[in-house]
């Protein structure tokens, strides 16, 4: 693994059994992602784009394969160092955005940094300034029941990025969004790709989502297809 | 600390939930305070007063129902360590409408020249004292009986007899009160009995009361009493006053084991409650928890947080359980004497402590098992979940 490439993934499996099915959600999944490279990952539904996705996050375990992420090996990596290495380098930003609704804006974006030795009024500078980032600066006392979709993606933003992570990881970021609140969030990933230099994997299944990234590549029953290569009955 | 505002506010998410919850805490912990309560006074901090410690009460060794001879007297008066001896007759009777518990007192017949030189934390004028110890049909009343019937010296009171065939015509003479314990008794003279029951054999008594020259003679002076009627037509049973106040408890069952189980009963029903509600709480959050884990948040740390909010809910049931019982306390204080440790009861500082711990462990132990659960879920299931 070179030093630019941030996430590795050599013959990557993960099964799951449902009741008595027998799934195989991702198959030998060969990865490379490069620092500061910005990747959608497309396919159609349930083939396997959120579980890579969440094995890159470290919020699930390979059934077989490697996996490494800035250099740590996450398959190896055990549960109480898996979360603080969760907090300390990975942004998740997910399609449903899900903030804690009984917390405002200020305070769900602070939430990651409570895991940090940031003493109160650090934690809510830092929080401050990732929510004027992402042009909530006048929003920080609102509860997510008070902002519109748009906004509330922002605030996840805000907190994914909040603990300064090495990379983003998006799932549909842009699902659950009109088409006007959906470009205003791709602009601001964009925008924390380009600007600040961070890696960002997204998974889409949205064409016009993926054209913000700098990479796409796809996914299909498992496997991921070569560069270049779409599935077969992909429109 | 820093983890307070998020356990608050989820302790508040649902507000009637958690306002439905803390009042059941606190009806529960109420009750189980004034049980635990009930169980200090009687069993664990229950003392006798100062002067208590100096009074013996004999009384027939089969039952108190069971007359002892009045020639007992002189004898006990020689034994040994006795300061004074004094007869002593529960005469009961009907005092108006005896379906109205505030009716009910004690209403003895006393040796009057003797009674004031037993009970030395009496307190009475000299004039009301010798009053009463010249009028053979006068008798005196506590301060707190007094005042809650309206007495005042001069008054007559009618004791309607049922245990004895005549009735009780008598004047109050004076109105006492204590420096220890107030115990809304009504004392008539010894004369009044011996009047009435000339000559009956029903003229005996019922208990004699003893003042003992210290404290530390009363198990010797109870053994030699106890020693020198073992033969007797009527042996006798002594015992300090505090202890035979004491006994009338056991008229009610095994009270230790009613109250325990009292005790056990509502922790287990207030237990069933908060575990009921926590597990629906937790259960509304099984996607909060999946999303603090992916935040970076440890298994431990989100038991903690759902543990902690918990015991938020429990203590405040807790604290404000225990205000309900201290009033309860305070009604119960006001009510009749049945024995002396209902008029000082009261949630004293052990029972506090027990209560909170109580109220701890309720909180702790009713989340423990969905808190767990839920941080031990897989991070991708949590956040799938659809309840």
């Amino acid at each position: 693994m070179t030093d630019d490439v941030v996430i590795q993934a050599r013959r990557l499996t993960k099964e799951y059994i449902r009741d008595e099915f027998h799934i195989v959600a991702l198959k030998d999944v060969d990865l490379d992602v490069r620092r500061g490279e910005y990747l959608a990952l497309m396919g159609p539904s349930g083939s396997g784009k959120s579980t890579l996705l969440h094995l890159i996050a470290a919020m699930d375990r390979p059934t077989s394969g490697a996996i490494r992420v800035l250099g740590a090996d996450l398959a190896a990596m055990p549960d109480p160092e898996m979360a603080r290495w969760r907090n300390r380098h990975i942004g998740f930003v997910f399609q449903t955005f899900n903030l804690i609704p009984v917390l405002t804006a200020l305070e769900n974006v602070e939430l990651p940094l409570k895991l940090t030795h940031l003493k109160k009024g650090e934690r809510m500078e830092h929080a401050v300034t990732a929510l004027k980032l992402v042009g909530l600066g006048d929003r920080l006392h609102h509860y997510p029941r008070q902002l519109s979709g748009g906004q509330e993606q922002r605030v996840a933003i805000a907190r994914a990025i909040v603990t300064d992570p090495d990379i983003i990881l998006c799932d549909e970021p842009t699902g659950n969004l009109d088409a006007r609140s959906a470009n205003e969030v791709l602009e601001l990933l964009r925008q924390l790709n380009r600007d600040y230099g961070k890696t960002i994997v997204m998974v889409t299944h949205d064409p016009h989502a993926a054209r913000f990234a700098s990479h796409i590549r796809y996914i299909d029953k498992g496997e991921l297809l070569p560069e270049g290569r779409k599935p077969e009955d992909w429109s | 600390m820093k983890y307070l505002p998020l356990v608050w506010k989820n302790a508040w998410r649902n507000r009637r939930r958690t306002l439905l919850t803390i009042s059941s805490l606190a009806v529960s912990l109420c009750l189980l305070g004034v049980m635990m309560a009930l169980y200090y006074a009687l069993f664990i901090g229950g003392q006798p007063t100062k002067s208590q410690t100096r009074r013996v009460v004999v009384r027939h060794k089969v039952s108190l129902t069971f007359p002892m001879p009045l020639h007992y007297r002189e004898k006990i008066a020689q034994v040994p360590g006795v300061e004074e001896v004094m007869v002593m007759q529960w005469f009961g009777g009907v005092y108006k409408d005896s379906r109205d518990q505030r009716n009910f007192f004690a209403r003895m017949a006393a040796e009057a020249d003797k009674l004031f030189r037993i009970y030395q934390d009496y307190r009475i004028s000299d004039a009301e004292k010798e009053a009463f110890i010249r009028d053979p049909a006068g008798c005196v009343v506590n301060r707190v009986l007094a005042e809650r019937h309206g007495f005042r010296v001069g008054d007559r009171i009618l004791i309607k007899g049922d245990i004895f065939p005549f009735d009780l015509d008598l004047t109050v003479r004076g109105i006492y009160s204590s420096d220890e314990l107030d115990d809304e008794t009504l004392w008539f003279n010894w004369k009044y009995l011996e009047n009435m029951l000339r000559n009956s054999p029903r003229l005996a008594a019922g208990t004699f009361l003893v003042l003992v020259r210290s404290e530390e003679e009363v198990p010797a002076v109870c053994r030699a009493i106890d020693a020198m009627f073992a033969n007797s037509e009527a042996p006798t049973k002594s015992e300090g006053e505090f202890t035979f106040g004491m006994s009338f408890l056991s008229f009610l069952g095994n009270v230790k084991v009613i109250l325990m189980s009292i005790c056990f009963a509502v922790t287990f029903t207030v237990l069933l409650i908060t575990a009921n509600t926590m597990a629906m709480s937790v259960r509304e959050r099984v996607r909060e928890v999946g999303i603090l884990r992916t935040l970076g948040f440890q298994k431990t740390a989100v038991v903690g947080l759902i543990l902690g909010e918990s015991a938020l809910i429990a203590i405040a049931g807790g604290a404000i359980g225990v205000l309900l019982a201290q009033g309860l306390c305070f009604v119960i204080r006001q009510g009749p004497l049945i024995v002396q440790q209902t008029k000082t009861l009261a949630i004293e500082p052990p029972v506090l402590a027990a209560l909170m711990v109580v109220s701890l462990l309720v909180g702790v132990l009713s989340s423990v098992a969905p808190a767990v659960s839920a941080a031990r879920q897989n991070i991708v299931d949590a956040l799938r979940f659809t309840d």
